[in-house]
Formats: C-alpha cells, sequence, structure tokens
C-alpha cells in the first residue's frame, strides 16, 4: 500500500509550480502589507496598529491550530490523519515569519506604549480622573501586565512554538529519508510536553495580546475560546490545501472521502465545542449581570445614549454564522464528504473566525464618549490589508517549504492505514 | 402458504466471491436479500446497493423535538403558566433556557438513535429462519453467504437459483420458513 501512496504525488511536477506561486504569494503579502504602512498615513495609528493586530492574531490562531492538530495525531497516534499532517508541518514553517511580523507591535509597545495596549501607559487618564498607574485593578495585575513581561512572554510564545515546530518538522522530514521508527516516538514525546506548553502558551497569548486589551475585564473562558478558533482555523485550512492538491492531482488516489468525512467530523465537534464555549461566557456574564463583566459585552451591543450600535450586528452574525450554520451544514455527511461543498464551509469558518478576531479587538477603539468605533470604517480596511500581508508571507512560507519534502510521509509506520486504495 | 419456502442460500468460499456475488444479485434487480460473513467486507453496502440508514434523519428529528421541548417547557412554565422572577430576570429569554434546551437536543437525539436504530434493524430477533440451515455456523468461521428471500418479487425458484449458480454459489439450498 505504501508504494501505491508513494507512487502517485512522485510523478507530478510539484516544484516549479510551487515555486511561482509562492512567489505571488510573496508578492500579494508585500503588498498588503504596504498597503497597511500606507494607512498610517491616513487613520490614527492606534487604528492601524489595532487592525495588524487582528491580522497577526487570526495567523498565528491558525499556525497555533496546526502546531495542536499535529501534537494531538501523535500523542493519539492516529493513522487516518497521516497523509494530511505533512501539509500542517508545512504550515508550521511560518512561526518565524509571524514572529518577525509581531515585531512592529513589540516595536510601538516599547516606543509608544499605550498606544495598542492601553495598560502599558501608566500615565494614561481614567474615566473617573485617575490614572492607570494609580487603578488598583491595575496595580494588582502589574506583575504580569508590564512591559518587560509582555515582550518576555511574546519572546517565550514564538519561541516554544518555533521549537516545538522544528522538532516536528525534523522528526516527520528525516523520517523520510532514513525511515527510522525512532522519530515517530520522538514525536510523541514532542506531543507529550508540546500539548501542555501549548495549551498554556496559546492561553496566555489570548491574554496578553487581546484579552489585556481591556485589563479591566476577567473570563476564564478566554484562553479556550481562543484555542476552539485556532482548531477550526487549522482544520479549514486543512481542508483547503486537501481539495486544492486533490483538485491538481497530487492527493488523487491518496485522499478518499474517510479523510473529508473525519475531517469534516473534527470541524463539527470543534463548532460545538466553539459555541459551548462562546456560550458560556456570554451566559455567565449574562447571568451574574455585575457591572466589572457587562461592560465588556455593553460596549459590543450599546452606545452611551442606549442605542444599539454596529457591533451588537456583528454579535448576531457571529452567534450564526460561526454556530448555526455550520453547525447545521456540517451535520450532512454528503456536505462533509463533497470537496468543493466542505471547502466553501471551510472559507466561510476561515472568514467568521476572521470577524469573531475583530470583533474581539477593534471595540477597543472608542471615541470620547466611550462608544466603540463603528465595525463599517475605514479600519476595516486595514485588517484585510493586514490578513492578506501577513496572509501572503504565510502562504509564501507554506509553499516555500512544500517542494523540500515528499507530499506524505511516505515512511510513517501508520502510512498503509491512511491512503485507501480502493 | 405453508409450503412457501423462505428462500434459497448459495455458500461462497472467499470475500471477493461473495463480493462480486452480491453485485450481481444486485445488478439482477433483488431487493429482500442478504449477505451473511464471518467479518465486515470493505465496501459491501456499495456491492449491495445499500442506501445510507435513515437513522441520522430520526436523530435530527429527535434532537429538533428536544430543543423545542426546552424552550418551550421554560417558556410555558415560567414566562407563561406561572409568572416568577427569578434574580431580577426577564420572565422568559431563550439565554437561560438555553443550558436545558441543549441537554434535551442532546437527550432527545440519544433516545431517537437507539430507538430508530433498534426498529430499523428488527433487533432483538430471536428467531431467524438460516438458524434451520445446518451449515449457517461456518459463516461464524469461514464462510461466505448469500441468502435471496422468496418474498422478493423477483424470486423464481428455477431463475434465482440460476442467477446464484452463476454468480459462483456452491450448495445453493432451499430454506424453510
Amino acid at each position: 500500500m505504501s508504494s501505491h501512496a508513494a507512487s502517485a504525488p512522485a510523478a507530478l511536477p510539484a516544484e516549479s509550480t510551487a515555486a511561482a506561486g509562492a512567489t505571488k504569494a510573496l508578492v500579494i503579502g508585500l503588498a498588503g502589507i504596504a498597503v497597511t504602512a500606507v494607512g498610517l498615513f491616513v487613520s490614527p495609528a492606534a487604528n492601524v496598529a489595532l487592525s495588524w493586530l487582528v491580522g497577526i492574531t487570526y495567523w498565528t490562531a491558525i499556525a497555533i491550530g496546526m502546531l495542536m492538530m499535529i501534537l494531538i495525531h501523535h500523542i493519539f497516534d492516529a493513522s487516518w490523519s497521516v497523509v494530511i499532517r505533512r501539509q500542517w508541518e508545512h504550515g508550521l514553517s511560518a512561526f518565524k515569519w509571524l514572529a518577525v511580523l509581531f515585531l512592529p507591535l513589540l516595536i510601538t509597545a516599547w516606543t509608544n506604549p499605550g498606544l495598542v495596549w492601553p495598560w502599558m501607559d501608566l500615565t494614561r487618564e481614567m474615566h473617573g480622573g485617575h490614572t492607570v498607574g494609580h487603578d488598583v485593578l491595575y496595580i494588582k495585575k502589574s506583575g504580569f501586565l508590564n512591559l518587560q513581561m509582555f515582550t518576555f512572554m511574546t519572546a517565550a510564545f514564538f519561541g516554544i512554538w518555533m521549537f516545538l515546530s522544528w522538532r516536528l518538522r525534523k522528526a516527520s522530514f528525516t523520517q523520510d529519508v532514513d525511515g527510522d521508527v525512532k522519530w515517530t516516538l520522538k514525536s510523541r514525546v514532542t506531543a507529550a510536553m508540546g500539548l501542555p506548553l501549548g495549551a498554556i502558551t496559546l492561553t496566555l497569548a489570548a491574554i496578553y495580546w487581546v484579552k489585556s486589551l481591556e485589563y479591566h475585564w476577567f473570563s476564564t473562558m478566554y484562553g479556550v475560546w481562543f484555542f476552539a478558533n485556532c482548531a477550526r482555523g487549522a482544520l479549514c485550512m486543512g481542508v483547503v490545501i486537501m481539495v486544492w492538491l486533490l483538485n491538481r492531482g497530487d492527493y488523487k488516489g491518496v485522499l478518499n472521502t474517510n479523510h473529508f468525512h473525519s475531517i469534516g467530523q473534527l470541524m463539527l465537534a470543534f463548532t460545538v465545542f466553539w459555541a459551548y464555549v462562546t456560550f458560556s461566557q456570554y451566559f455567565l456574564i449574562w447571568n451574574a449581570n455585575v457591572p466589572e463583566e457587562t461592560f465588556w459585552y455593553n460596549l459590543r451591543e450599546l452606545n452611551h445614549d442606549g442605542s444599539t450600535n454596529q457591533w451588537w450586528y456583528v454579535g448576531l452574525v457571529i452567534l450564526f454564522g460561526h454556530f448555526v450554520l455550520p453547525f447545521v451544514l456540517l451535520l450532512s455527511y454528503r456536505y462533509k464528504v463533497t470537496p468543493h461543498i466542505i471547502r466553501r464551509i471551510a472559507f466561510w469558518v476561515l472568514t467568521i473566525i476572521l470577524v469573531d478576531i475583530t470583533y474581539n479587538i477593534l471595540p477597543v477603539l472608542k471615541d470620547h464618549h466611550g462608544d466603540a468605533a463603528p465595525f463599517f470604517s475605514l479600519n476595516l480596511l486595514w485588517v484585510l490589508s493586514s490578513v492578506v500581508g501577513i496572509g501572503g508571507v504565510c502562504v509564501w512560507s507554506y509553499l516555500r517549504s512544500f517542494p523540500t519534502t515528499k507530499l506524505i510521509p511516505i515512511r510513517d509506520p501508520r502510512i498503509g492505514e491512511s491512503p485507501d486504495p480502493s | 402458504m405453508a409450503a412457501q419456502p423462505y428462500g434459497l442460500i448459495a455458500t461462497f468460499e472467499t470475500a471477493a466471491d461473495v463480493y462480486h456475488a452480491a453485485e450481481q444479485v444486485r445488478d439482477a434487480g433483488y431487493k429482500n436479500w442478504d449477505v451473511i460473513a464471518p467479518c465486515p467486507i470493505h465496501g459491501m453496502d456499495k456491492a449491495m446497493g445499500l442506501k445510507r440508514s435513515i437513522v441520522p434523519r430520526i436523530s435530527l428529528a429527535g434532537g429538533i423535538t428536544g430543543f423545542i421541548t426546552g424552550m418551550t417547557l421554560i417558556w410555558y412554565t415560567n414566562g407563561f403558566d406561572y409568572q416568577l422572577i427569578v434574580g431580577g430576570k426577564p420572565l422568559f429569554s431563550p439565554m437561560f433556557a438555553f443550558p436545558v434546551s441543549y441537554e434535551l437536543t442532546i437527550l432527545f437525539t440519544a433516545f431517537a438513535t437507539i430507538i430508530g436504530m433498534f426498529v430499523l434493524n428488527g433487533l432483538p430477533m430471536h428467531y431467524h429462519p438460516v438458524l434451520k440451515y445446518d451449515k449457517i455456523g461456518r459463516g461464524l468461521d469461514d464462510r461466505f453467504f448469500i441468502v435471496i428471500e422468496s418474498r422478493d418479487p423477483r424470486f423464481n425458484d428455477a431463475n434465482t437459483k440460476a442467477l446464484l449458480e452463476k454468480a459462483g454459489g456452491k450448495e445453493i439450498t432451499t430454506l424453510e420458513a
């Protein structure tokens, strides 16, 4: 069976097309970054910086999801996902570029503290007249929320993700050459230590990068919410890559309906998981109804005069678009196993994840009344240019890694159980 | 009617034999027939021309029923029949009705799935005519069988026997009802 799997992709001239695609992706990415840079001369710097934060959070979430999927694959010694795993491994190559692209935000934090994360500016005046530095809620959290910790933690997150990615990629790619089973066992060790490390780092990253934008607020669900988006993003990106490689011919004779059914089932499961977590966060805050927590949702529903703002409708779009629609569609067996339909669902979920992250970040921009800046504004353009810019670099990184190895890990001990010859 | 036999049973040596024989029986248009094998055979559902089970649809109906039951239960008891303000909350809100509706969705889906499966597959079944066939025990070990029931509209003793023979069936035997 392994000879069958290995013969199909070897015949294709994958290298040249991938290289051409990589250059195209890089050009698009640099164009997106350039447009975002132009935004600095059009919009206030904070708006552009927060849009950039949306973009970097979005793509990092997908990369973290891919990392977690591979770790989960190894910890369960899974067989069905062996032929898909390799594409996620290529995706992990983006971490170093994401770290580089995070640098502008880090430099801004040092040169202009408080521009993006309000708590970094201790002299910033607050609603009651006192400053952040005198705010008891800040003082209690200042052991975590200070510039040195933020910098160290961000460096540590990327360091840990890159270290785990390096171990997984090295083990998998080397096994292609020597076929030694020890690489599989090494990856299992990576998975055992990487899963708790990944869970802690992604939770802290969500807290530092996104949640601390409103440092008064607290929610124990936040890291889980972020993980749910990471997992869904990685699964959907996996489907997009699978269908792309299937249509191109690479995956012909490798993928069958079982692969699409399995990954579709995981998409459904994480849809419910996301809904469970997101609803729990909302429901507990709604039920307790204490101002220390409700202000976060009030900002995303009402203006100071009590009228509903645009984010209220964005919230409804997220409720129905991020949960109800994908849930109902993914219940269907036929939709899950029909490549062009599951791909459409994946594209939709990838879009709505971006809306979800935007919903969590952009309302931090407030006018003098304390009302959230509207969803439909020039900021949306900078969000899109950031997502295209950072995404272009990530796709370029993936496509650059793609031709360096075999399409599938041909000497993985479980490869025979994954592609079905029927 | 009492003399009417249950059907015909044919024996096959290998999974591949019975697989291809099943394709021929399917193509001949039979509906009331079955394959007996000691192990699962990949692709047999296709070879037999079986459609996907309707159990998922029954599950879905159960789930929708459960969700509506949860919502209406809470609305009826607290928002309509005996209005009571609890914790300063509205008399009815889908927000606090949701956990209950969600649990009932799962419960009713599980009931519908289990009951739907048992209704459709006819289990538990204490007696089946093939049990009278003295060599049926081999079907738990190393033999494969195709049984075509006489109630099938296309069933005709001679023609069906010829079909099974052509498909490679051995020891074609009539089963008592």
